[in-house]
């Protein structure tokens, strides 16, 4: 044996030895990629302010993440880019009249109440971008309910200000530049990051293809959503219209792909990732139809949020090699060694 | 179609089948440790000083659970003691000198025509020649396939290699395929069944196509083409794909009536029955980051580990752990100077470059570890309540079914570490039995006194 091996220190780690590429900031990374199509709409429809409500959002919720783990002395996480994720989402769940320092009130409360004080990444069981709008709701009421007009409505619509497609389907009477074409493409008015259902498909089939999220979330929840507006078609609307303009108004997408697969707060398991999607569903429709709000995706999946837990805990695997019959064997012969016991 | 499971993920293979087999010269000292399988360690058979020849036996227990083992070289023995085993620890091992004459021994004759045909001539010859599972589980051949007789009516040869790095299955087919049928047969009549099922891994298809031209049903062999996923080799997910069966939770492949053996052992039991060759050498895939290339290197049984390293041109980098077997399941050596076993299919030198752990793993509840888990685990929640130290829920969750692929560690993004953890939890529920079962013990003892 040569002199040198010898002075080789040896290091011993646990199996596998190797692993995959894919970490939690390329993780990260892949979703802010993938929310850049709504961002580039946003920017078209809504101009530079939203670009600065977006940037504000993002910088303050990065500096309250660092600010957070500064203070409490914990080793610093803004590198896993988790934070820019969060003020992101929170940004594109705003109205485009949003004034700059909104966001900065939103993360403080999603950053610091909801994400670190519960232990930080992956340990918070709400999603702390709709925790911090919903805060924001109950706090600026009237600033939260501000739409401005994007540019592919002006000179149709006066006025800087105008409702959003959802509230117009809900009182009935939606206005002919309300269409499929311009709900689709994302000409309509709405919050910076839900208007455009191409954008959010876009990077929705991104996140799919690059195994960031699963298909089970967004297909059950956008699923739910279609059938029971389909069967449940409201006032003056053909069933097919009705379902339609409920998938392509309001926050359904941007919630279906980006909020509700938040990983954290929704399950894990296969099974119970479906049954998640269609309470998101169910909820989200419920809310429309009866709840004082005319938009019901950011509660329902807030609430479908608190019932992860108990959802994951519903649904255990099969266990490889158990089948049912020697499940059914193995109680009958403890209830016989029990009663022989007797 | 290809025959595969459920779950698994897709390292980096890193496979260099291109690189021909070479042959690393016998270093002038090979050790030979008593324990290279699982079962009874061996008990040495020569003393210092005595001189033996290639293939000689220097150790054996009569256990049925064990397999002897034979000089790899001809020399002296110039010690027996303890000495730095891969797997750990120290272990009762003969050290021989080199005499470089590589003088054969005489013992075992080549089986006749007859006893080829005979399943306890192959059995005995199995067990003579030290044949024990090669793909790395090292579990003594002739007590598995004897124990498999009259349970078992699907034999599995496992030609999967479904860890990185490793080509020495790979180059068996491809430069002994003939061998390597006849080797299978044998296995085949031991087993008592008409018919072998050869799992490969489609990424070998040149030995799928040659080993097909050679009409592999004369010998009762059919080849299974299989999906290219890792862990397609393991034991359970072999069964499951070639037989749809399900090994049961703590039980045997056997009760299931599968039995899988390892290309490289039923070359190895080839070797032991038409040569009467023991199992002193085989192919070990020498790579890693620290050397400039990988080598498929044929080496003898007890080739220290540093040697073997020099043979294969010395290292470019300074390594940072030694891996035995393959990167997925291997663990670390943690000596230069131990040596090769039956068992060990690759040597890898890694450097820093194939490191990604970080210091403080946040879990992010991504939920990738359930998705690839061969086993239907849920990983995440086992590690929380391994972290909680929860022995209940670990057992309901059925941690005790975990053969610690590493799959679900390999998938993490947040580097999280539960393959160590779940095989830490296996053995704190392994001591917590066997505490209650000797209380349990001594109560009975006591009210048996009263």
């Amino acid at each position: 044996m040569s002199d040198k091996n010898e002075r080789i220190v040896l290091d011993v780690a646990y199996q596998p030895q190797v692993r995959t590429l894919t970490d939690t900031r390329r993780i990260m990374l892949d979703v802010i990629i993938a929310l850049l199509p709504a961002v580039v709409v946003a920017a078209i429809q809504f101009g530079f302010h939203a670009i600065v409500v977006i940037l504000s959002s993002i910088a303050s919720a990065v500096f309250w993440e660092w600010l957070y783990r500064k203070i409490f002395k914990k080793e610093a996480s803004i590198g896993d880019l988790s934070a820019v994720v969060t003020g992101l989402l929170l940004a594109l769940t705003l109205p485009p009249t949003a004034p700059w320092w909104l966001p900065v009130i939103g993360t403080l409360f999603g950053i610091t109440i909801v994400k670190q004080l519960y232990g930080g990444i992956g340990k918070n069981f709400l999603n702390p971008a709709l925790a911090g709008r919903a805060f924001l709701l109950s706090s600026y009421a009237i600033i939260m309910a501000n739409w401005g007009v994007p540019s592919g409505l002006k000179g149709v619509v006066d006025g800087t200000t105008m409702a959003t497609p959802l509230a117009s389907l809900y009182s009935w009477s939606m206005p002919a530049y309300f269409n499929y074409k311009t709900m689709f493409l994302g000409t309509i008015p709405g919050s910076i990051g839900e208007i455009s259902t191409l954008a959010l498909l876009i990077g929705g089939i991104y996140l799919i293809v690059r195994k960031v999220i699963s298909w089970r979330i967004p297909v059950a929840y956008i699923g739910t959503v279609a059938v029971v507006t389909f069967l449940f078609a409201g006032r003056g609307f053909g069933h097919f219209e009705w379902m339609m303009y409920n998938l392509l108004s309001g926050g359904l997408f941007l919630g279906a792909f980006f909020m509700a697969t938040d990983y954290a707060t929704s399950p894990v398991t296969l099974n119970g990732q479906l049954l998640y999607g269609c309470g998101c569903g169910l909820l989200t429709v419920l809310i429309r139809y009866f709840g004082g709000f005319p938009e019901g995706v950011s509660y329902a999946i807030l609430i479908m949020n608190l019932c992860t837990w108990a959802i994951d805990k519903a649904f255990h695997r099969h266990q490889f090699g158990g089948s049912k019959e020697d499940i059914a064997a193995e109680k009958a012969a403890k209830k016989a060694a029990k009663e022989a016991a007797k | 179609m290809t025959h595969t499971f459920k779950g698994g993920v897709h390292p980096n293979y890193m496979k260099a089948p291109q690189v021909p087999v070479s042959v690393v010269a016998p270093p002038a000292q090979v050790i030979i440790p008593m324990a290279q399988h699982i079962g009874a360690p061996c008990k040495p058979l020569v003393a210092k000083g005595d001189y033996v020849k290639m293939g000689q036996k220097v150790g054996e227990n009569p256990a049925p659970v064990s397999a002897p083992v034979h000089a790899s070289v001809s020399g002296t023995v110039v010690a027996v003691e303890p000495r730095p085993h891969p797997l750990g620890d120290m272990v009762m091992s003969v050290v021989i000198e080199n005499d470089f004459q590589d003088t054969p021994c005489e013992d075992l004759a080549p089986l006749t025509e007859e006893q080829l045909k005979d399943p306890d001539a192959i059995l005995e010859r199995m067990r003579e020649a030290g044949v024990v599972g090669m793909g790395g589980a090292m579990f003594p051949t002739a007590f598995k396939v004897r124990g498999g007789i009259g349970k078992v009516d699907k034999l599995i040869i496992n030609g999967a290699e479904c860890e990185p790095y490793l080509n020495g299955d790979h180059l068996t087919m491809l430069n002994f395929p003939e061998q390597l049928l006849k080797g299978i047969e044998l296995v085949r009549i031991a087993s008592g069944v008409e018919k072998a099922y050869y799992g490969i891994e489609v990424n070998k298809q040149d030995a799928i196509d040659l080993l097909n031209s050679l009409h592999p049903e004369k010998y009762g062999i059919e080849i299974c083409p299989e999906a290219v996923k890792y862990p397609q080799g393991g034991e359970k997910m072999q069964i499951k794909a070639i037989t749809g069966r399900e090994v049961k939770p703590g039980g045997l492949p056997a009760g299931v009536g599968a039995n899988v053996v390892s290309t490289r052992t039923c070359y190895a039991v080839y070797q032991a029955c038409y040569e009467g060759k023991p199992v002193i050498e085989r192919i070990v895939t020498v790579a890693g980051s620290a050397l400039d290339g990988p080598h498929n290197a044929l080496t003898r049984v007890g080739t220290p580990f540093g040697y073997l390293a020099e043979q294969c041109g010395g290292f470019v980098k300074t390594p940072k752990k030694i891996v035995l077997g393959g990167p997925m399941m291997g663990i670390c050596a943690t000596s230069f100077d131990a040596p090769t076993i039956k068992g060990t299919a690759g040597v890898l030198f890694f450097t820093e470059e194939e490191d990604r752990m970080v210091d403080d793993p946040h879990c992010i509840r991504c939920g990738k570890c359930i998705t690839v888990c061969p086993m239907n685990l849920e990983p995440v929640f086992m590690y929380m309540y391994y972290s909680k130290g929860d022995y209940a829920n670990l057992e309901k969750y059925h941690v005790n079914d975990c053969f610690e692929c590493g799959s679900c560690s390999f998938n993490c993004p947040a580097r999280m570490p539960l393959t160590h953890a779940f095989k830490t939890a296996k053995l704190m529920l392994q001591a917590k039995a066997a505490k209650e079962k000797a209380e349990a013990e001594a109560k009975a003892a006591k009210e048996a006194q009263k």
